[in-house]
């Protein structure tokens, strides 16, 4: 593909992620809530109290909120005190995932567990490092590879053409993205929760996590992101499409760099939260054979 | 120590590692050989993975450890020149190794 085409080819996929049809737009009750944040007088318990009328999404809300890559010692229970203790960014992160999620759970396994995973490898570093909003960046984190979701849904007959260079040619997914698309999964992954009205400290570690030195700012947030997803597939949990482990950018590892002591420590507990990992994400794949949602 | 589903666990198995439920309070801790009710207890309540010492389950395509290995070193294939990661990586072999000992 020449430059000529691949920019015009970039331009038709901004052009359809607009009109996205396979992909749940935004819930209604996210640009609701869009809405009530902006009233200064707003607090938690009111805004708790509207995403509490939706049962389902609570439901699945407090189960996220539970799971063991945020790690809260004790249960939340009311969706007014996860956004106390979450903070709105990540309340409503999950509000405007959480249709891509069931998309994953269903479809995408593999991808689903390495979201997870490198979102509690984020949370691990971020609370090592001293960062604010641990929980906001387990979450971008969690949201890292929402591109790739995004491929496979609305752009079929490329996604399946991605696979096959994948596995003929043995080049990694992102180049093979590139070469099809023109454009690769971190940034149609941005593009869309752009359009979301999510925050740039979730948006550029997104859109950065493969070069998180280009990053204008969250550079820290983009660089915990970018070395979470190479230690998720280093030690091989989940599947982001190819079995390679990344490049690393040397710049952003200066950034979180750890001696062989402290990454011994943060193998072991990350060893330990997989396991919680494995338990919940079979819980929430019952839960959804059961209930029939 | 193995990871099984509790589908698998059966009695004079002792755990590894302690139980939690969902809300991650502790059910059983470590060291403690269980029990056909207490297997049931554990299923009942919600657990579906349980942590128990030794290897007592011959699980289906698990894999030895030189394929564990070996296989790491397939995932690290493409940045196999980076020392950062080279090292990463002879850290998450030694940490396995460790693993299948205990």
């Amino acid at each position: 593909m020449d430059k000529q085409d691949q920019g015009q080819k970039r331009q038709d996929i901004r052009h359809r992620l607009r009109y996205i049809k396979s992909l749940p737009t935004l819930p209604p009750i996210a640009s609701m809530l869009n809405k009530m944040v902006e009233d200064e007088e707003m607090t938690a318990s009111r805004l708790g109290s509207v995403i509490e009328k939706d049962q389902v999404l609570t439901s699945k809300l407090l189960k996220m909120v539970n799971s063991s890559f945020f790690g809260f010692p004790q249960r939340i229970g009311a969706v007014s005190n996860a956004i106390v203790l979450l903070g709105f960014n990540v309340i409503k992160t999950l509000i405007v995932t959480s249709s891509i999620f069931d998309v994953m759970q269903s479809s995408d396994v593999g991808l689903w567990e390495h979201s997870l995973g490198c979102a509690t490898a984020a949370g691990i570093f971020a609370k090592r490092h001293g960062l604010k909003n641990p929980e906001e960046v387990s979450t971008a984190g969690l949201i890292h590879d929402l591109g790739k979701v995004v491929i496979r849904a609305e752009f079929t007959k490329e996604y399946e053409e991605i696979q096959n260079m994948v596995k003929e040619r043995g080049i990694s997914m992102r180049e093979a993205e590139l070469e099809c698309l023109g454009v690769a999964h971190p940034e149609i992954g941005g593009w869309l929760i752009k359009q979301w009205n999510l925050p740039d400290r979730l948006i550029l570690p997104v859109i950065y996590h493969h070069n998180p030195e280009d990053a204008t700012d969250f550079r820290d947030i983009a660089a915990i992101v970018h070395f979470s997803d190479i230690l998720i597939r280093a030690v091989g949990f989940g599947s982001g499409g190819d079995k390679w482990v990344p490049p690393l950018d040397h710049k952003a590892w200066e950034r979180i760099k750890m001696g062989k002591g402290e990454m011994k420590e943060v193998l072991n507990e990350l060893d330990e939260k997989i396991i919680e990992l494995k338990d919940f994400t079979l819980r929430m794949q019952q839960t959804k054979g059961g209930a029939g949602e | 120590m193995q990871s099984i589903p509790i589908s698998l666990a059966a009695p004079e198995m002792i755990l590894a590692k302690a139980v939690k439920t969902e809300d991650g309070k502790i059910l059983c801790g470590p060291g403690v050989e269980l029990t056909a009710e207490l297997i049931s207890r554990l299923s009942k309540s919600g657990v579906h993975v349980v942590v128990v010492k030794g290897h007592p389950v011959q699980m289906p395509g698990e894999k030895s450890l030189a394929e564990m290995i070996k296989e790491l070193e397939e995932r690290f294939a493409k940045v196999k020149d980076d020392p950062v990661l080279r090292a990463l990586m002879r850290l998450i072999a030694e940490h396995i190794i460790e693993e299948a000992k205990t």
